[in-house]
């Protein structure tokens, strides 16, 4: 009990240092109004841009030069009005609002923003979204309003990565952050929970909210027991956990559509997985919808391509369904002709590989158990294996894999590296060793052009051409869940990405107001 | 007796760490990878390179268990790669929480097994005698886990009446004793219950022993009161095993930590070994394993050192 | 549990995970999206799980493969207690002190601490469950072996080889081995169960055997799941298949130790 006493004193002491008042400890039903719980489920590894920290928007402590609005539409932050792009598309200016200030009262200036992307692209700092601003050549800051990127090659979505959040010069703090966003950081304590306050001085607005706890809870029955018993005002849930939270009064419930995919990589270069007509057959065999009212509870679309139907980037062409005997008949065609033991084979080789599956995720499991299940019925054996990332990695040259990516940003995000031959077999880029010249002419473009109604065409045919090859069988779009307590106005959902933690439709939390 | 377990303790930690340090080498795991978790899948590779080199990872195998058993040494414990910390931090605040919850175990597991083997001996080949026995043999066989689930089922899922995991209700921003006493309660039990199989038949043996002696016919036929004869000599009787108990079983009571604490949520450092285990968080789970290494030591110790201040014939017998 | 009982459901279960394998064929990959979540039936005697699996089917194919684990993994540890036991025994002095001295180095490991270090180290696959088993139990069969070994010296058999030249290997070969075997056979009889147990913890922790095969840790771990929202019997039900067997075991060892060898009886506290 000792212990107890010592724990909590420190806690108090922690706290008052923070300027918060230790009250007498309260019934744990009624946390006082202003205070805004959400169970996370992951815990940050740190709370600084530079290194990765919510490079996307949404850190609710930093701002960006630009943001993101719910509905993808990048707007002006710390920015004042949208970039200025040179006619050779290779030099971006930013000219910042005036007065703009950091927590701790500092201004915020040009300088700021040049240390944030310089320290970003500084090796030593050993970031792990460095290559996500390649592009980037050098940054400047003629004057403490006036920011200018030049980019290496023209890049059509270098707006969109604008996002970032910025740091004051010289500090590459990790763990007690001070941005510039509607919320300041208050403490952090590790394992448990962050504690953030609202930022009254916010150029958009203080928020309603004045006190934000963001509590790590792993477990996703943990988080669903405590949102039921009022413990967490809001959290995010696998929709089987979020099951049986539907139709109550005190809760709502918002399934967030997501760019966020599973899918399953083949190798090109494997005598089966290599045969387009297994691909295809492959997937004409998957009954995406029956993965998604039972392994997703009804939460997710069928996937036929990588970019979300909930974008305005998608092809509507690009669609399909579960047609099991079309399949069939495109094996016998391809002369893969049907065994006595009910497998396919063709020259004396069985109609048949290993799906790898990463042993940690159930539910990238059940799909690789429920598509391997379809594949038996079209003569296909598919043998699922779990293993680790690192085994994975090593065997993508040979054996067929449940990935997971996504982005509703740009359709240029991630899947230049998945599909562009440059990245063949680096690591989990291009896993399959993808190779084929139409698609990098079309991504290479896609990249450089900057008009938009140009790229949508670009990245249509784009979509057509990976789904002529099925590089990818692709399953399910992931819907997140959201659960909340209590009615709030100005909840606006979007478009999810693949991570999201306080991104997705927190990020937009200072906006909220409690219902009348 | 003690003077040798102490002396033998510390060649015993350096080989374990010896034998770690050996089997991490082996181990056919990148930790880049892990600490990049699915973030791997978007890094450039020559990041994952600029981060070995930044850890040391290219260095001589000896120069890095030097380095390491060094730090080892002077209480620098490294960092955990899965949670980005301190170790030793990660230590300090869990440690506490798996104290609390393994000694409140022990003292229940004290008392209810004294209370309850007392009771079966008491009514010795009754229905109370056959239940209990019966429920004892029952228990030892089921495995820990099984029981956690069961008795979240029951009683979070069911009734509704204790909560199914945790520490505290995440919205207090205090530690409120009683808030975390509801929360203890599952797990404490579930871990008492796990561990007291073996020391309830122990007593209910001793005390049916017991109570065949002359003196205590002998009290009896003087008068004495049934009850005050069976507490007192079940409670001596009950005693000792019990110290040799927290000795010889502290392995047992280090894995059902492990697996109650994980199934209860509960944020100690046993839970966290599992966790640095899905992880492959090396520098965690070695201060982890080699502190349940300590544990077990310790413990052994002390049920040396108590049992030889309990009852001196020990030293002469040389018991274990 | 009377013995006889004990004794017969230890038969049924046996007959159970020796029959219905091959009459009825587990595809380990297949799944039936459209039959998941039922509650025990006539179809179904134990339910579904999450994926429409049948439980009892994948928990009796869980049993055999505990139990193929639970072997190996028992054989490794009384081989390699064997050889310390033997060594120690037969060779005396430094050496006997030193072993020991090994044996209670290695009983003051938490045991599973270990097998998870080991797992994790190594990748979860029966191969590293059977060694991170193997190598953290042999202690149990060392001591056994060992106090054998001391009580068979002093036997005018042995020492008649002894004085009459025969060597050492001779000695072990001839005369040891022979008498040793049947307490090694029961030994690792008893130490089953509890080989049983530590698979099962590990891959409940999922740190076991690969996720998607049927075994019963792997089981109980994938219903806790829908534990929660009252799908008890996808998780609840395999434990019935760890509980039952572990306590028909013990049942019979504490008949036998009663019957005859008192002995034993703290060596065998596993």
């Amino acid at each position: 009990m000792t212990k107890l006493l010592q724990k909590s004193a420190t806690l108090c002491v922690v706290l008052a240092l923070a300027g918060a008042a230790c009250s007498a400890p309260r019934g744990a039903a009624d946390p006082p109004d202003d205070t805004f719980v959400i169970g996370l489920s992951s815990e940050f590894d740190n709370l600084s841009p530079v290194l990765g920290f919510s490079p996307d928007g949404g850190s609710l402590i930093f701002d960006g030069l630009m943001s993101r609005a719910p509905d993808l539409t990048i707007k002006p932050a710390l920015a004042a009005e949208p970039p200025t792009v040179s006619a050779n598309g290779t030099t971006v200016t930013f000219t910042l609002k005036e007065g703009l200030k950091f927590h701790d009262g500092k201004p915020l200036t040009s300088k700021d923003v040049e240390y944030t992307y310089e320290a970003l692209l500084d090796p030593a700092n050993g970031s792990t979204i460095r290559s996500d601003y390649s592009a980037i050549k050098d940054v400047a800051a003629p004057d403490a309003r006036t920011v200018v990127f030049g980019l290496r090659y023209p890049y059509a979505p270098f707006v969109q990565r604008t996002t970032l959040g910025i740091v004051p010069m010289g500090t590459m703090e990790k763990t007690r952050p001070v941005g510039s966003g509607p919320y300041r950081f208050v403490s952090w304590t590790p394992g448990d929970k962050i504690v953030l306050e609202a930022n009254k001085e916010y150029w958009g607005g203080a928020p309603a909210i004045s006190r934000l706890v963001l509590a790590f809870a792993p477990d996703d029955n943990v988080r669903a027991t405590r949102v039921r018993a009022g413990e967490f005002d809001a959290t995010v849930l696998p929709p089987k956990a979020a099951a049986g939270l539907r139709g109550r009064q005190d809760l709502s419930v918002y399934d967030v559509p997501s760019a966020d995919y599973r899918a399953i990589v083949f190798p090109m270069t494997q005598p089966v997985t290599g045969d387009r007509a297994v691909r295809r057959a492959f997937g004409l065999a998957l009954d995406r919808q029956a993965m998604v009212d039972t392994i997703l509870a009804g939460a997710g679309v069928p996937a036929y391509g990588p970019i979300s139907p909930d974008t305005g980037w998608h092809d509507p062409e690009v669609t399909g369904g579960t047609d099991p005997e079309a399949a069939g008949r495109l094996l016998d065609e391809a002369g893969w002709i049907m065994g006595e033991d009910g497998i396919r084979e063709k020259d004396g080789r069985d109609a048949e590989f290993t799906l790898m599956y990463p042993a940690g995720d159930s539910l990238r499991k059940e799909l690789a158990l429920a598509a391997a299940s379809d594949a038996k019925r079209i003569g296909l054996r598919v043998e699922p294996i779990g293993l680790d990332w690192d085994a994975i990695e090593a065997r993508l040259d040979r054996d067929a894999a449940v990935m997971g990516f996504g982005s509703p940003y740009d359709p240029d995000y991630v899947n230049y590296e998945l599909f562009h031959s440059d990245f063949k077999g680096q690591g989990f880029f291009n896993p399959g060793r993808y190779d084929n010249p139409e698609a990098d002419r079309l991504l290479e473009q896609g990249r450089a052009s900057g008009e938009q109604a140009e790229r949508e065409r670009i990245y249509a045919d784009f979509q057509k051409v990976v789904r002529d090859d099925e590089v990818y069988s692709y399953l399910v779009f992931l819907k997140h869940v959201y659960v909340i307590r209590g009615r709030y106005e100005g909840i606006v959902p979007g478009v999810d990405g693949h991570e999201h933690a306080t991104g997705g439709l927190f990020a937009g939390i200072h906006t909220w107001k409690p219902a009348a | 007796m003690v003077a040798w377990r102490a002396a033998f303790a510390v060649p015993l930690l350096v080989t374990v760490t010896i034998v770690m340090f050996a089997l991490a080498q082996a181990s056919p795991f990148d930790p880049v990878r892990q600490y990049l978790g699915e973030r791997a899948l978007v890094t450039s590779p020559e990041v994952v390179e600029s981060i070995r080199q930044n850890w040391g990872l290219d260095r001589p195998v000896l120069e890095q268990y030097a380095t390491w058993f060094g730090n080892l040494v002077s209480g620098e414990l490294g960092e955990s790669r899965s949670l980005h910390r301190p170790v030793s931090e990660i230590i300090g605040e869990r440690l506490g929480w798996t104290l609390l919850a393994t000694g409140s175990a022990l003292v229940l597991m004290f008392a209810g097994s004294l209370v309850v083997g007392t009771l079966a001996a008491w009514r010795r080949g009754s229905w109370v005698d056959r239940v209990i026995t019966g429920g004892a043999f029952a228990n030892e066989a089921a495995p820990v886990f099984w029981l956690g689930l069961l008795a979240i089922w029951v009683f979070a899922v069911q009734l509704g009446w204790l909560p199914a995991g945790g520490l505290t209700d995440a919205a207090s921003t205090t530690i409120d004793p009683a808030d975390v006493a509801a929360h203890l309660v599952l797990p404490v039990a579930v871990l008492a219950i796990s561990q007291s199989s073996w020391l309830v038949l122990y007593v209910r043996e001793s005390v049916i022993g017991v109570l065949r002696e002359d003196f205590v016919i002998g009290a009896r036929a003087r008068g004495l009161r049934e009850r005050t004869v069976i507490v007192r000599h079940a409670l001596r009787s009950a005693l000792l095993p019990f110290l040799t108990l927290l000795g010889a079983r502290m392995p047992e009571l280090v894995t059902g930590a492990i697996l109650v604490e994980t199934i209860f949520s509960w944020p100690g450092v046993a839970a966290a070994s599992v966790q640095a285990a899905l992880a492959v968080d090396f520098p965690l789970l070695a201060a982890l394993t080699l502190l349940g290494t300590a544990a077990v030591l310790a413990g052994n110790l002390l049920a040396d050192i108590a049992y030889t201040v309990a009852d001196p014939r020990v030293r002469t017998l040389g018991v274990g | 549990m009377p013995v006889r009982f004990a004794a017969g459901t230890l038969v049924l279960l046996a007959l159970a995970v020796l029959l219905v394998p091959p009459v009825v064929q587990l595809d380990q990959s297949l799944v039936d999206l459209r039959a998941a979540g039922q509650p025990p039936s006539l179809s179904h005697p134990l339910g579904t799980d999450e994926v429409g699996r049948d439980v009892l089917i994948r928990s009796i194919y869980g049993l055999r493969v505990s139990f193929l684990v639970g072997l190996v993994a028992a054989l490794v540890s009384m081989v390699i207690g064997g050889l310390m036991g033997l060594a120690a025994g037969t060779l005396g002095g430094l050496p006997d002190r030193l072993l020991m001295r090994v044996v209670d180095g290695f009983n003051a490991l938490p045991h599973l601490l270990f097998g998870i270090f080991i797992v994790a180290l190594f990748a979860p696959s029966a191969t590293a469950v059977v060694i991170s088993v193997g190598v953290t139990h042999w202690t149990t069969a060392a001591r056994i072996v060992r106090s054998e070994v001391l009580s068979l010296r002093s036997r005018p058999f042995v020492e008649a080889a002894i004085s009459g030249g025969s060597t050492r290997m001779r000695v072990v070969r001839r005369h040891l081995l022979p008498h040793l075997f049947p307490h090694l056979t029961l030994a690792t009889v008893l130490m089953m169960p509890h080989a049983i147990w530590h698979e099962t913890a590990l891959s409940f922790l999922g740190l076991g055997l690969p996720p998607h095969l049927a075994s019963l840790g792997n089981m109980i771990n994938d219903g806790q799941r829908s534990l929660l929202t009252g799908d008890w019997w996808s998780s609840l039900m395999p434990g019935l298949f760890i509980l039952v067997p572990t306590l028909a075991v013990s049942v019979l060892a504490q008949h036998w130790r009663d019957r005859r060898s008192p002995r034993w009886r703290s060596e065998l506290e596993l």
